[in-house]
């Protein structure tokens, strides 16, 4: 102890007294280890963003498995062991009271209660377009405009009920009928999500009706095609992209609809109708067209129900139908949707059973709330989740539950379509006690579905639940299922001896799995549907700090001299530039339209460096070719905005300026077929240039003599498709793979030789500072074949004008060290405003190469180019590239080109802080949108993808600047 | 109105090209020329009963037209070397200014990325050359071809008399108003002034406006400065 402290002693004099080199000594240190700054900032923000994903981007892993039949032989509820006797039971007393086709039917999971059901969705039915307006405030105009559901539901002796239904936000129809169907949670990415298609791949509902041999029949709105592509028996789908458009789909689903209703040859019927979304969406709630559309629809529902009553008779076609009219979600008055709000979350659902017998549920389970009409009348409302829709129907129809379904069977629904078997028994209180005791064995098998799901969804999640949650569920679980084993399932398989006091025992059961139920929803709901805010906020903090932390880097150490004001208005110019793009994000306008920003942005500083230039009177030549560059970069952008345009359901922009060029006019096709050969042949013609201008030998000199060879390989690629210079027959001998394939593999081989070469031979000490310059165009000219061939055809243009681009902000920075030269002090001083345009030009090449911010905006064909089969990996590598390969490999790796020669190694690894600094703000100001819009409208349509694509780039280009700082630095 | 036309005179004779102007001046200069702005949207809206949204193609050709006169007359009065240089041929370049201005903002415009669809070439034009009689015709009316001048007063923005400031400040200020204009143009408030170039002409007209005002109160500014250092 002793020694230690004596020894340690003497130290801090040192450092008091020399506190000043010290400082440099550190900072040295710093700059020695540019590997560990960037690891180190790479770091933080996986860290920072970790945070704020976990809490905004809830995500949920999809699961293939999928129920059957036989699953519930597993299960320790009676529809299991002893099977012979129950379904014996079941099938002998109810071949007594009916006919009818449905118990001649093996039974499944449950004892099918319905044959058919006739699904009417009205997209965006408000609670209160159905509900009476007597249990609102005050009346509206668009209220009561469904009599017929009321006159329906309050009925003497109805066999019809109104719900309140709770969706579960995301609220976009989507999302909602994937909840609907699989009876669970989908949250913004569903992970397993196949390759971009919306198919659903998890069980659900109608997969289950199709595996047990039900038909099901599908007409309007296109997305349940979308969603189920193979399951529908016959569909009529109707395209749902045009919001204006508010009689197309209703009109083809009413047109088919009413012939379907006297056909046999379905089960299931789904009628999708959309008018009064779009009539939300175009008009607001408080319209005429809205209005109108509502009494269109009370006319179209009340023909259903005259057609189905007039076939409900005994042998009828309808005699044992369940109709069932719901929103898929609520809307606000101005016709949004897709947040968390109440009236988003509120949407209605009406459900009638043909038969006219209700079974009575037990007050327990009563959800209804009930109020006084104006004429005295007791009129009722009761509520259902949408959660628990797809378990229920499954009940009803006897089918098993999907695998990932969550929600517990509701017994007024249940009630409602399960009335036909006790109509015989006699008594009140013993048909209460015969649907009790159904209605517990049913909950038996849901709760055993639903922990089934749980526990394989813990297990096989890569982000399961936390362990308390899970213990939690399953004391609550085993606690219930002891109760049944010991008592219950006894009391039921003897059947009703004892009489009435099983019923308050049946009713604790119920009660108990209701509990577990809720717990369950409860834990998924924390998991799946809400923000944690204070995880956001975390993350926020972080970037937050690591954006200073990346400043003080930045900042050159000790200022030996003043700024001059020049310098500063430079500064204070291009952190606005910066600034106007972050605050940009802040509206959905400007993140649709993001290139066209930050081409403006670009365009500004252009013209500022014209004038800089005319001023200094130099290289006025590449200001204007920097400005033609990036006109044509705005037109390139034009062009992506129109295909993003096309599927975009927020956009509408049609640029009209194409008009003159009709798409197949023997001209164009000519030039876009030649253009790219001939701006390839440009590029092989630089890189010849840069090989015998820098005097670069050894492997750094065959590196780019091998992208010469990839460039024309890609040349000949392009022009054997294009079946130029009968190029083609080239292309039949060798496949079309083959050239692909060998890009592929030249470029590999140039990486290794790279590394190779960067790890055992340094380049000589003669070399001095141009080291870099070697090397950079060693490793962008073997990047870049491989993007600019998954490119496409526009690739090597767009490569043109990104290195002319890039020439130009070289120059021009130059502009003020020529003129001013006051020595080698400014060298040191990088400008920032460079950098700035340089990442300005990356963002414009994103989209200019045809990308935008959005999943339908990744170019899928990408990843096929060289390969035919899908390997998942192999295929995102090659999707990622072609995807970031401007806009992050090539203009990081091409950063040390921006430099002027004969500067230091410092510059450069600030300059990559800097242009590292420049990504992770807007980034921050991404993830400042996110949480401040996370109740927008559009936070799935728009916000968060721009925030993955945002996140994944900031990733890329901060493992990049690793890579970088590794291969550059010595 | 009438007054400042009597003070005219005597102020190009007072003038003799060293650049000169009194505040007085300035302000009459920029009020007569502010003033034809105004009867311009006055015509184009109780004669023509159109307005810059309702159609800003015909819209911008009357205010420039009305405009391009007004600011080529009141400017050539102001012009260099007037000795050597006649008034007439002073207000003939400007017309020369108008053309090559007019190209000039479509150019910049156009890179900025305005729409270049055949329906917007009419409106691009007339934009282009309202913006040009802010920018470029009050300097074309005053230095002629004198690119020294030119280099002078844009690029190094640095103006050494009042006659400069009442050229460049309206001049930047009417280019960054436009700039500004731009803004609001990718919103989707669907507006009918979001439309191209109706926005940018209000931004230039509001940008043009205030750079009038600041420049006066630069004149006045370097007035008394210069006062104080004679005292």
């Amino acid at each position: 102890m002793s020694v230690t402290a004596s020894s340690r002693d003497p130290e801090p004099r040192q450092h008091t007294t020399g506190e000043f080199s010290n400082g440099f000594c550190r900072m040295g240190m710093c700059l020695k280890n540019e590997k560990w700054i960037a690891m180190a900032f790479l770091l933080i923000h996986l860290v920072a963003i970790l945070f704020f994903t976990r809490g905004f981007l809830l995500t949920r892993t999809e699961l293939p498995f999928h129920s059957t039949c036989s699953d519930v032989s597993l299960s320790p509820c009676l529809a299991s062991p002893p099977p012979d006797h129950v379904s014996n039971s079941i099938s002998g007393s109810n071949l007594s009271q009916s006919g009818g086709n449905l118990h001649q039917q093996p039974k499944c999971w449950t004892k099918p209660a319905v044959d058919r059901v006739i699904i009417i969705v009205l997209d965006a039915l408000r609670i209160d377009f159905v509900a009476p307006s007597s249990f609102f405030p005050e009346p509206k105009p668009w209220m009561d405009k469904l009599p017929i559901l009321q006159k329906l539901a309050y009925a003497n002796g109805s066999s019809a009920k109104i719900f309140k239904a709770y969706a579960d936000p995301p609220t976009t129809s989507l999302q909602r009928l994937k909840g609907l169907t699989t009876g669970g949670l989908p949250t913004f990415i569903d992970v397993g999500n196949s390759f971009g298609a919306p198919a659903i791949v998890e069980d659900n509902f109608i997969n289950q009706l199709v595996q047990n041999g039900k038909r099901v029949v599908m007409m309007g709105d296109d997305t349940w095609t979308q969603l189920f592509p193979n399951q529908f028996a016959k569909a009529y789908p109707f395209p749902s992209f045009n919001v204006k458009d508010l009689n197309t789909v209703d009109n083809g689903c009413i047109e088919h609809l009413f012939p379907s209703l006297y056909e046999d040859d379905w089960d299931v019927l789904i009628a999708h109708f959309l008018g009064v979304d779009h009539a939300g969406h175009i008009f607001g709630v408080d319209s005429i067209p809205m209005i109108e559309k509502l009494e269109q629809y009370n006319a179209v529902l009340e023909k259903v129900v005259q057609i189905l009553e007039s076939q409900a008779g005994p042998g009828g076609l309808h005699e044992n139908t369940l109709l069932i009219v719901m929103g898929d979600h609520g809307q606000t008055l101005n016709g949004d949707h897709g947040g968390g709000s109440p009236e988003e979350v509120e949407t209605s659902m009406f459900s009638m059973s043909l038969r006219k017998h209700t079974s009575p549920v037990p007050q327990e389970f009563d959800t209804s709330s009930c109020k006084q009409d104006s004429d005295g009348k007791q009129i009722c409302v009761s509520s259902i989740e949408q959660l628990d829709f797809a378990a229920t129907l499954s009940a009803l129809l006897g089918i098993s539950f999907p695998f990932g379904s969550i929600g517990r069977v509701n017994p007024e629904l249940y009630a409602l379509g399960s009335s036909s078997w006790n109509i015989e028994n006699d008594g009140n209180q013993s048909v209460s006690k015969k649907w009790i005791a159904d209605y517990v064995d049913i909950l038996c098998t849901n709760a055993w579905q639903v922990k089934r799901y749980i526990d394989v969804y813990s297990n096989s999640s890569v982000v399961g639940f936390s362990y308390d949650d899970l213990s939690r569920i399953s004391d609550l679980y085993s606690r219930a299922e002891e109760n049944w084993s010991n008592s219950i399932k006894d009391m039921l398989v003897d059947g009703d001896k004892n009489g009435s006091s099983n019923i308050s025992a049946l009713t604790k059961q119920i009660m108990a799995y209701l509990d577990f139920f809720s717990s369950v929803v409860e834990l998924a709901r924390s998991k799946w549907t809400e923000f944690n805010l204070k995880l956001m906020i975390t993350g926020f903090g972080i970037m937050v700090i690591s954006l200073f932390l990346q400043l003080l880097i930045i900042l050159p150490g000790p200022k030996s001299h003043g700024m001059d004001s020049g310098a500063f208005v430079g500064l204070a110019f291009t952190l606005s530039i910066v600034l106007i793009r972050a605050c940009s994000f802040l509206s959905n306008s400007y993140i649709l339209e993001e290139g066209k920003v930050a081409n403006f942005l670009l365009a500004t500083t252009g013209l500022i460096k014209l004038q800089y230039s005319i001023m200094r009177k130099t290289m006025v030549k590449e200001a204007v070719t920097f400005l033609a560059t990036v006109f044509a970069l705005r037109i390139s952008i034009d062009i992506g905005l129109t295909k993003q345009a096309a599927t975009s359901q927020f956009m509408s922009s049609s640029p009209s300026w194409m008009l003159g060029m009709v798409p197949g006019h023997p001209i164009l096709t000519l030039v876009s077929d030649i253009a790219p050969v001939l701006s390839l042949i440009i590029l092989i013609y630089m890189l010849y240039k840069a090989i015998n201008r820098t005097s670069c030998v050894g492997i750094w000199k065959y590196v780019t003599v091998g992208s010469i060879i990839n460039y024309f390989l890609v040349a000949m690629q392009w022009a054997s498709e294009s079946k130029m210079l009968g190029l083609d027959v080239l292309l039949q001998r060798l496949g079309r793979n083959r050239i692909p394939q060998a890009v592929y593999g030249i470029g590999l081989v140039q990486l290794f030789l790279l590394a190779f070469a960067r790890i055992f031979c340094a380049i000589k000490v003669t070399y001095g500072s141009k080291s870099w310059t070697v090397k950079t165009v060693a490793m962008v000219s073997a990047c870049s074949s491989t993007v600019i061939l998954l490119s496409g055809r526009q690739g090597s243009m767009l490569a043109l004008a990104y290195i002319l681009g890039g020439y130009c902000i070289m120059r021009l920075e130059g502009i003020e060290r020529n003129q001013s030269g006051k020595g080698n002090n400014r060298f040191q001083n990088l400008n920032p405003l460079a950098v700035v345009q340089w990442s300005l030009l990356s963002v414009c090449m994103f989209f200019a190469s045809g990308h935008w911010c959005a999943f339908d905006g990744l170019r899928y064909g990408a990843a096929f180019v060289g390969f035919d089969e899908f390997v998942l990996i192999r295929q995102a590598i090659l999707l990622t590239i072609e995807t970031f390969g401007f806009s992050i490999i090539l203009s990081v790796f091409g950063l040390p080109l921006l430099m002027p020669l004969h500067s230091p190694t410092k510059r450069l690894f600030r300059m990559c802080m800097l242009y590292g600094l420049v990504n992770a703000t807007t980034v921050t100001a991404t993830i400042l949108c996110v949480t401040i819009q996370r109740r927008h409208l559009m936070v799935w349509g728009l916000f968060a993808p721009k925030f993955v694509f945002d996140v994944v780039g900031l990733i890329l280009t901060d493992v990049l600047i690793c890579v970088a700082s590794a291969f550059y630095f010595d | 109105m009438i007054e400042a036309r009597k003070k005219k005179p005597e102020t190009t004779t007072a003038l003799s090209g060293d650049g000169s102007v009194s505040a007085s001046v300035a302000f009459s200069v920029y009020l007569v020329s502010g003033l034809f702005l105004a009867v311009g949207f006055w015509v184009a809206h109780n004669v023509y009963a159109v307005d810059l949204v309702s159609d800003p193609y015909r819209t911008l050709r009357l205010i420039w037209s009305i405009e391009f006169p007004v600011v080529a007359i009141v400017y050539s009065l102001f012009r260099q070397k007037p000795d050597e240089c006649s008034y007439w041929r002073a207000a003939a370049r400007s017309i020369i200014g108008l053309v090559t201005g007019a190209l000039v903002n479509a150019l910049g415009a156009i890179v900025l990325g305005a729409p270049v669809g055949l329906q917007y070439l009419w409106k691009t034009i007339n934009w282009s050359l309202l913006m040009s009689v802010f920018t470029f015709v009050p300097a074309a009316a005053v230095f002629g071809a004198s690119w020294a001048d030119w280099h002078r007063m844009f690029s190094c923005m640095k103006p050494t008399s009042n006659r400069d400031y009442m050229i460049t400040v309206p001049a930047y200020g009417a280019i960054i108003g436009a700039w500004f204009g731009a803004w609001p143009m990718p919103l989707d408030w669907e507006r009918p002034w979001q439309e191209w170039p109706i926005s940018v002409s209000y931004g230039a007209i509001g940008g043009y406006i205030a750079g009038k005002l600041v420049s006066l109160v630069l004149i006045i500014f370097k007035k008394r400065h210069l006062n104080a250092k004679l005292d």
